[in-house]
């Protein structure tokens, strides 16, 4: 994708000092096509779509879309009904569910994983996710208004464990 | 063939016991038969005799014993001048091990160095360790003997002669040198320390409670030589056995906000309530697959860990989540704190997020056995399915007379489709103390080794000791307290099993999908290795490598005919 980016300005570059032979040319600037780009970094792996994100403003903002993350949660697996992306969205987001609950349980899951179980993965990562938001609520009066601290420890135990 | 190699390279101090393993390797690749026929007519150990070495069977024992104080010593002067025996002594007909390493032996005992006057001093205390531990290894004093316990905690020689060690010896050598003698101690004194609680149970059964105060001193001391789980379950064990003595019962006065506080704790440390909420879920929602309204009766509402994540699978259902009602019993609170409705106003919060219509009520009770089923509002199943959830509630009933039966028979009228119950899977409640003692014993050392392993990043000491002092109170009551107040009355599968059945109620298999999901969720913890889901019966039970720890079951009302 930078490439891209360089290639086109290279090429502009090459057009000012070329001359008219490469005035009819178009030029191509993947930034000026926000739908290509997405649909690129909708293929990405989630470290990928990580470094994706600081490459430049217009990049951040895009990888922040959440069907880019649906997709990563959702890789391997028939793609989600409306109500899942509703109930996700409520409880914080794709970005969030596959950075704190389907990436984790994937790595931890990995040397025992076959095909059929990606499925339940993202079922049991949905419900840990559920969890985590439920404890991070801390005490709620009546009005639903915060009360208490909460205790966001829930997901400790997805983390990779020291070994002694 | 293994066991007898490392024997023979156990000597590693000096070049020569390496070399001599060599020699014994390159003889059976070449002359194997031609040792073998040099044998005594079936006296020598024929695996030994294969590598090139004589050693009598009767001799093996004392042979492999004298190798190990070879090694110890060895190890121990490494630097200080028993190079010779690699270079200077001479050693006489090798193959004959048990008369070479007395000759190793005796020559490390009485040296003959240039520089011996600094050095003697050790050979000696090798000595004296190896007929220490040699008198540790053969004193078979009885558990009883209440002399010969003193006896052995009161002489603590291996410690001393380790401290003489350390100002001898540079500070490099210090760390192999005292690890052989502590090994050897501290094995000793985990068997001792079994043998002293069994002992002190015994004792307190007979009512002989001077014994008792003594053994259970000992028991301090010999816990405090072990380290991890084995001395924590040791210590909380002692502590309950001198509450019982002393009569010092703990009172359940402590607030419930903290009892809940520690089992947050063990919540998030450990993979047992985890379970035990995800496998109930599953067999709830399974009852609850066609309804549009659906009622839970939870007898321990706690923080209410357990429905987020069945209200998130409600919500997730083709054909949309259902009308959820949740009624939460909890005990009352001292200082008149409504607990149960700030945890009804969490989950409203919650399920308005995720859309779900939720409700909620609350009820406060000092037993479960006060609760009538025409206060909860039951409504008939055609307009609401019923599903009743204890998690470690049950076993509180069996103190009272006929309050478990109170308990069931409420619940038969109330209807439910499901009940889930989740227990621990133990005898706690045999009327004989040792009996009960030794399982809890066992049971909970089980336990505190899975804590130990399931070690949570960043290594939180914190939640570690809350959820070990969450079980601590659990064998406290098991062990100190009596009648009434002894509450956590555990009982097996099997036992639960058929008082379920004579109280009219058929057992629901729990379905593939629980099995999976538990599966799932034990490889997410570390030491995931040693959890267990097992299937028995249609129940699910949790444990750890070999041990069945807690088990879900459901049931539903026999039909009758």
């Amino acid at each position: 994708m930078a490439q891209n980016h360089h290639r086109g300005c290279h090429r502009r570059n090459h057009q000012e000092t070329v001359g008219e032979t490469e005035e009819k040319r178009s030029k191509f600037f993947i930034n000026d096509h926000a739908d290509i780009l997405i649909e690129i970094l909708k293929r990405l792996d989630g470290r990928s779509l990580c470094v994706a994100a600081s490459v430049c403003r217009l990049w951040c903002a895009i990888a922040r879309n959440n069907s880019l993350w649906e997709n990563l949660c959702f890789r391997n697996v028939s793609p989600p009904t409306s109500s899942v992306r509703s109930v996700v969205l409520a409880l914080g987001g794709y970005k969030r569910l596959y950075v704190g609950c389907v990436r984790p349980v994937r790595s931890l899951l990995g040397r025992v994983r076959r095909a059929s179980m990606a499925r339940d993965e993202v079922q049991l990562s949905l419900s840990l996710f559920c969890v985590d938001y439920y404890e991070r609520l801390g005490g709620r009066n009546s009005n639903g208004r915060l009360v208490g601290e909460s205790s966001p420890s829930s997901l400790m135990f997805l983390c990779k464990p020291v070994n002694v | 063939m293994k066991r007898d190699h490392q024997d023979i390279c156990g000597a590693d101090g000096g070049g020569y016991g390496n070399s001599s393993g060599s020699k014994g390797e390159s003889s059976i690749t070449s002359k194997g038969k031609l040792w073998e026929e040099d044998q005594d007519a079936g006296d020598m150990d024929e695996l030994m005799a294969v590598l090139g070495y004589k050693v009598r069977s009767s001799d093996m024992a004392d042979v492999a014993q004298k190798m190990e104080q070879l090694d110890m010593a060895m190890g121990t002067a490494q630097e200080d001048g028993i190079s010779h025996l690699a270079y200077d002594t001479v050693h006489y007909n090798p193959s004959d091990l048990s008369s070479w390493v007395q000759s190793m032996l005796t020559e490390l005992n009485n040296p003959v160095l240039p520089n011996s006057d600094s050095n003697s001093s050790k050979p000696q205390q090798h000595q004296q360790i190896v007929s220490s531990n040699q008198s540790q290894v053969y004193n078979d004093d009885s558990e009883y003997d209440l002399r010969a316990i003193p006896g052995i905690a009161a002489y603590p020689q291996p410690k001393r002669i380790k401290t003489s060690m350390e100002t001898d010896s540079s500070s490099s050598t210090t760390e192999p040198s005292t690890q052989p003698v502590v090994l050897v101690d501290s094995q000793e004194a985990g068997v001792r320390l079994v043998h002293t609680l069994m002992a002190c149970a015994e004792a307190v059964q007979q009512e002989n409670l001077k014994l008792a105060d003594a053994l259970v001193k000992h028991i301090g001391l010999l816990a405090a030589s072990q380290a991890g789980a084995m001395r924590k379950v040791a210590t909380y064990f002692a502590e309950a056995l001198a509450r019982r003595i002393y009569g010092v019962y703990p009172q359940d006065s402590l607030h419930p906000s903290y009892t809940d506080m520690l089992q947050m704790h063990f919540y998030e440390t450990c993979p047992y309530l985890k379970f035990a909420h995800f496998t109930s879920n599953q067999a709830i929602l399974e009852a609850f697959a066609t309804s549009n309204r659906v009622h839970v009766i939870d007898f321990g509402l706690k923080q209410g860990m357990q429905w987020p994540a069945l209200m998130q699978e409600l919500a997730l259902r083709p054909g949309g989540p259902p009308v959820f009602r949740l009624t939460g019993i909890g005990p009352h609170q001292p200082d008149n704190t409504d607990a149960l409705q700030q945890v009804g106003c969490k989950l409203a919060y919650l399920a308005e997020t995720i859309g779900v219509k939720f409700e909620f009520r609350g009820f406060m009770v000092n037993s479960l056995a006060d609760l009538e089923p025409k206060m909860l509002d039951i409504r008939p199943p055609e307009v609401e399915t019923l599903a009743v959830n204890s998690i470690f509630e049950l076993h509180r009933l069996l103190a009272r007379a006929g309050g478990i039966e109170k308990v069931l028979s409420s619940i038969k009228t109330m209807k439910p489709k499901i009940l889930t119950i989740v227990e621990e899977e133990a005898n706690h409640n045999s009327p004989v103390f040792v009996d009960r003692f030794t399982e809890a014993l066992h049971y909970y050392s089980s336990l505190f080794d899975s804590l130990e392993v399931s070690g949570v990043v960043p290594p939180s000491s914190q939640d570690l000791v809350m959820s070990e002092s969450y079980l601590g109170r659990q064998i406290c009551n098991v062990v100190a307290c009596e009648g009434v107040e002894r509450v956590e009355r555990h009982e097996t599968l099997a036992q639960w099993r058929s008082r379920m059945k004579t109280s009219g109620f058929s057992p629901a298999h729990l379905g593939s999908n629980a099995y999976k999901q538990a599966s799932m969720l034990l490889a997410l913890f570390a030491g995931g290795d040693g959890y267990r889901v097992e299937e028995n019966d249609g129940c699910l039970t949790l444990g750890w490598h070999t041990r069945p720890l807690i088990a879900t079951s459901a049931w539903q009302v026999a039909a009758t005919e």
